[in-house]
């Protein structure tokens, strides 16, 4: 009996979330035309593909995805290495001013983003940096978040490895990607598979630094989509697109997405 | 002293470029963004000091304040939803039935996520004629059609709905995490002692989660604050005004009308707030808090 009602209510409060998800997909399928008429109208009737065939011969919706792409994977990667070596400083060494500096990359966390947004508008203005990659790229480099993420995992690392490591004769860099980092690869993915949701998903930022239509990521190209009305099958394929690499990442991996909440939350 | 700056010479060729940009990227916006806030900038010219009138046009300033009550009443319509939806999806994942891991990841989805994906979905979902998909479900038990994100006493409500669907697995998270540091043999002796499961739960599960309600309160409540990506994607702040939040306000002065000085004021305005939310939440958990 208690079981009947357990998968009872799994099975409702699933349905109810993949619910959005099974309308984009399967909307994804149909003509538009005749897609307003009936709620139901994307239960499956006659299926085509001509919503995303007219994505592809856009050509602009792949240019977004393309842009998607160098917007997310640089500061995926840089911010993996950054977190790696500066979460490396503040878990395993001593130097003059360290608490200081810590301190005030903790209390900057605090600041919301859209306080910063205005003046770094006027600032990549006198840039030249409006309508470039670099306005979404160079500020994500690194993130404090993640350099705390992985100084609280590199704490728990035992020093005996890192002298053992020295007693043979390995100096810092080496101790570093030999022993540390490795070992840490687990809360390193956590940190990158954090940027490459929070860059791919950024529609507040790319608003502003982008007017072209040219460089828009996705999120405002399809913002822009949605803003003509009228072309649900065409929305929804475009959807189904941009939203293919974040499920992916989430599939594989999903284990860092929920244990990094966990981190970034409690001890 | 030579020696020391030796070793440490590696610490600071790594540290060093980190600070620079640190304060390139955070520490002059977030100053310049103050300064700014006495100036009235202009994109070609000098800029020019005003001092206060800014400020005192944001107190003057009647949409402003529209801007702040709506941002308050989405947290109204916002927090409880999430947190009570979260601690259930928690409840439901934590039953020791087969699967769960799978449910898991489908309520967490909406979390990875982009606002523009669920939005797109969203809107048809709400939309405020017969073919809208709610219209046609809420007909069944005899609703009449509603107008959803055209009438400005639902539009707010529908932008929390999906803010909710959206949020409500990292809440599931922080529950599901709490749950499983509850002891068992509390459960199992209030088991022995004959209570029904629903005392359990308001007896021992609800106050022994207290840390975890405060810490997602806190995070909801300083999410609802920052909320845009809805009202920019569905309804543009209106009808009449009524889902204009602080933030798109802020995005609308800044950017489609130029007004950056007096954008840069709302910023600090929303900053404010937030901190005001931050050091309460100091004070209640003091020292030992759970937070970072």
């Amino acid at each position: 009996m208690k079981k009947i009602i357990s998968y009872t209510a799994l099975i409702l409060l699933g349905f109810t979330f993949l619910l959005p998800f099974i309308i984009m997909a399967l909307g994804s399928l149909k003509e538009t035309q005749f897609a307003q008429l009936d709620p139901l109208f994307w239960i499956p009737d006659d299926p085509t593909l001509s919503n995303f065939q007219y994505l592809f011969n856009d050509g602009m919706f792949l240019r977004w995805i393309f842009n998607s792409f160098v917007i997310t994977i640089i500061p995926v990667f840089s911010q993996m290495l950054f977190a790696g070596i500066l979460g490396y400083i503040f878990a395993k060494k001593q130097f003059p001013g360290k608490e200081v500096i810590f301190w005030i990359f903790m209390a900057v966390i605090m600041v919301p983003q859209q306080l910063l947004i205005i003046p770094k508008y006027i600032m990549f203005s006198d840039f030249g940096w409006i309508n470039t990659y670099w306005a979404l790229i160079v500020p994500e480099l690194w993130a404090i978040m993640g350099v705390f993420l992985v100084r609280q995992f590199m704490q728990g690392i035992p020093v005996e490895l890192e002298e053992a490591a020295r007693i043979d004769g390995a100096n810092d860099i080496k101790v570093f990607f030999k022993i540390i980092f490795p070992l840490s690869m687990p809360v390193i993915a956590t940190v990158g598979t954090f940027a490459f949701i929070s860059n791919w998903n950024d529609l507040f930022q790319p608003l502003i630094y982008m007017t072209q239509e040219k460089m828009f990521p996705v999120t405002v190209g399809l913002a822009s989509l949605l803003g003509k009305e009228g072309n649900f099958g065409i929305e929804m394929a475009g959807a189904t697109l941009s939203f293919i690499p974040t499920f992916l990442i989430f599939l594989f991996f999903q284990r860092y997405f929920t244990e990094g909440i966990q981190m970034s939350g409690m001890k | 002293m030579k020696r020391e700056w030796d070793r440490n010479a590696i610490v600071y060729i790594f540290l060093i470029p980190a600070l620079i940009h640190f304060l390139i990227f955070q520490i002059i916006p977030f100053a310049y963004s103050f300064v700014l806030t006495f100036l009235d900038w202009k994109i070609i010219g000098d800029s020019e000091f005003v001092g206060l009138k800014n400020w005192i046009q944001f107190f003057n300033d009647d949409l402003a304040w529209k801007a702040i009550w709506n941002t308050v009443l989405f947290s109204i319509y916002y927090i409880l939803p999430t947190m009570a939806l979260g601690l259930i999806l928690a409840l439901v994942i934590n039953m020791k039935v087969k699967f769960t891991g799978f449910f898991k990841g489908i309520f967490f989805l909406p979390v990875v996520t982009s606002f523009v994906v669920i939005a797109g979905i969203w809107g048809w979902l709400f939309r405020g004629t017969d073919s809208g998909l709610i219209n046609f479900l809420i007909g069944f038990i005899g609703i009449d059609i509603q107008l959803f994100l055209s009438d400005s006493g639902q539009a707010l409500m529908v932008l929390a709905g999906l803010s909710i669907f959206k949020v409500a697995g990292s809440t599931m998270i922080y529950y599901f995490a709490g749950l499983q540091s509850i002891p068992r043999e509390l459960y199992e002796a209030a088991r022995i002692d004959g209570a029904s499961p629903v005392k359990i739960f308001w007896r021992i599960t609800f106050p022994l989660l207290k840390p975890i309600h405060f810490y997602v309160l806190i995070v909801t409540t300083i999410g609802s604050f920052q909320i845009f990506d809805s009202a920019y994607l569905l309804t543009g702040g209106g009808p009449n005004y009524s889902t204009t939040t602080i933030v798109y306000y802020l995005y609308q002065q800044g950017f489609a009308g130029l007004n950056l000085s007096y954008a840069a004021v709302l910023s600090y305005a929303l900053f404010f707030i937030i901190l005001i939310i931050s050091l309460i939440q100091r004070k209640y958990l003091g020292k030992e808090d759970n937070i970072y």
